[in-house]
């Protein structure tokens, strides 16, 4: 039994999609897309506007369930799992536009992704301080989440996925937003928490951002996968400078 | 430094603030008027807290909890008037049953939102209504259901209305300990966040529906104990009292609005605002003008709409934080 599972960890990839279609009446959001994700990975996913890079994001966290094709983490078939079993399986979201509750303080937002593992109120509470000093937040502990600044709810969204204890972590234009300063500090605490052994996929509009700290990078345009591989090859691709920017003609 | 208050001193404080809501009861215990009234505030104290659980800190704004009060009266007159079971064990069945009942109705209506799931909660209310009616061998139909006058601990029937008095505050004092209980856990944060944000609280790991069908059970089953303890104490009921929207189905969550809503006191504090004084304005005026008492309590509704956003327990909140930063 578990010279088997070994060998299935060992073979299967950590985080794999595949042929995944999602379809919307005649729209073909997301057209058979596949890739693999391994374990320790920083993967961003680019594309133009509309070229289905939220859809897809969404299929990946339970948001939407694919037409056809598999979702797979750590070998589990995860297509149809709703949005809290992905959690408790091992991945952690942040939104595009961040979600704070915000009537609720902000270690109390990070304290409703620290029950998944730790139930009691004391455990949890622990856990969240732990989690905060590590995004830079302890001391807005106890300040409402609604009098936090921008780049301090993007923070709290990421301190709440990483309460979870997430194994992999999809990260939504988590920098969409913020200024140059921002930026940099956030590309900073990413790289600690990559550090750490966590894997991150991430969608991102700011080539600067892909460029800093993704080693790999898939590209998407109308739907479907038009190229895969590391950030600076990738980035001059003809066929991607024409999606992203359109020809010289028309720029 | 922990944001969370110790467990001794949140049941040294709340079981303070029960204590002094005795303090009437005490000074007015020869007046049969007002111990009548105090019945009721205690009474409905309890209803509009166990309303506010899924209500208040679950943002599921009931406008049907008229029914599970009414399955609780039904069940437990019933079971008294024909097998002679006693009420202390008759409210058991129907607290089970609205527990059951609660998620089941409430269920499809989760998929709305907002005023629109108040709306579709409030159509319960009609439903049972019309099923009271026409329900004839188990609610009497229209005409109702009388109870005898046969005083009794067991019959929970008593000619002494004080300790009718210290059976409604216990009932409100087990509601606010199940409300503590429940907010100083992992699921009553759950509830929060489900409030707060359906799909943050889903992408957290929480199981939305779960959380909210289990909370509508508790909240059901309070409410049904209330309905219980109402039947035997008036002795007298019928649909239309029952299922009457202003002074049953409506005003769980008129005193847990005026109280302050999601906060634990808020609907204690609500029911100690409104129940004496409708009571006591319809004494008044009713001799005068009928209904002048209900025009008056609509203007002090709207007072609290306009002025008190947050309820009676949000602007003493506000209070207490303006007075505290002046003084730092």
């Amino acid at each position: 039994m578990a010279a088997a599972l070994e060998k299935r960890l060992m073979t299967e990839p950590f985080f794999s999609v595949r042929n995944v279609v999602k379809r919307f009446a005649g729209l073909v959001a997301v057209d058979n897309v596949s890739f693999d994700v391994s374990r320790g990975e920083i993967v961003s996913i680019i594309g133009p506007n509309g070229a289905g890079k939220t859809t897809l994001f969404n299929l990946l966290t339970g948001q939407l369930a694919p037409n056809s094709g598999e979702v797979r983490l750590n070998g589990a078939l995860i297509n149809n799992l709703p949005p809290d079993q992905r959690a408790k399986l091992g991945l952690g979201r942040t939104f595009q536009i961040a979600k704070p509750l915000i009537a609720l303080t902000v270690i109390e937002n990070t304290m409703m992704g620290a029950f998944l593992r730790y139930p009691g109120l004391r455990a949890s509470e622990k856990r969240a301080l732990a989690i905060l000093e590590q995004v830079g937040l302890a001391d807005r502990a106890n300040v409402r989440a609604s009098e936090l600044t921008l780049s301090e709810r993007r923070r709290l969204e990421v301190s709440r996925a990483l309460a979870l204890e997430p194994q992999l972590l999809l990260l939504d234009k988590v920098m969409a937003g913020l200024n140059p300063s921002e930026v940099t500090e956030s590309i900073a605490l990413f790289r600690r928490l990559h550090d750490t052994g966590l894997t991150i996929l991430l969608i991102e509009h700011n080539l600067k951002v892909v460029r800093a700290f993704s080693e790999r990078v898939i590209v998407l345009d109308h739907g479907a996968k038009i190229a895969e591989g590391d950030a600076t090859t990738i980035l001059s691709t003809p066929a991607v400078v024409t999606a992203y920017v359109g020809t010289r003609k028309r720029a | 430094m922990s944001a969370i208050p110790s467990t001794t001193r949140t049941w040294c404080l709340y079981a303070g603030g029960l204590l002094v809501t005795l303090l009437p009861l005490a000074v007015l215990s020869g007046d049969l008027f007002w111990v009548n009234i105090l019945i009721y505030t205690y009474l409905f104290a309890g209803l509009a807290v166990a309303w506010n659980i899924i209500g208040g800190f679950g943002g599921q704004f009931s406008l049907g909890h008229g029914v599970f009060f009414a399955v609780g009266a039904y069940m437990t007159a019933r079971l008294y008037l024909g097998w002679e079971i006693s009420p202390w064990l008759g409210m058991i069945p129907g607290a089970l049953l609205c527990a059951t009942i609660g998620p089941l109705v409430f269920w499809p209506t989760f998929r709305l939102k907002g005023s629109f799931f108040a709306i579709a909660t409030l159509a319960f209310n009609e439903v049972g209504l019309v099923m009271a009616n026409y329900l004839h061998t188990v609610t009497g139909g229209p005409r109702g259901l009388q109870i005898p006058f046969k005083a009794g601990l067991g019959n929970m029937i008593f000619a002494d209305q004080c300790i009718w008095a210290l059976i409604m505050f216990g009932f409100m004092a087990l509601c606010v300990a199940i409300t503590i209980v429940l907010m100083r856990s992992r699921l009553g944060y759950y509830l929060l966040a489900v409030r707060e944000d359906e799909e943050a609280a889903h992408a957290a790991g929480i199981d939305v529906t779960r959380v909210k069908l289990r909370d509508t059970a508790l909240s059901a089953a309070l409410a049904s104990i209330g309905g219980s303890l109402f039947a035997m104490y008036i002795r007298t009921i019928d649909p239309p009292t029952l299922f009457s929207l202003a002074d049953i189905g409506v005003k769980f969550a008129l005193i847990a609005l005026i109280g302050g809503i999601g906060t634990i006191i808020g609907p204690v504090l609500g029911a100690f605002l409104i129940i004496p004084a409708e009571s006591y304005l319809r004494a008044v005026m009713g001799g005068g003008l009928p209904g002048l008492h209900l025009v008056v309590m609509g203007g002090v509704m709207l007072l609290a709409a306009l002025f008190m956003r947050r309820g009676v327990a949000g602007a003493l909140d506000a209070l207490w934080r303006r007075r505290s930063r002046s003084a730092s």
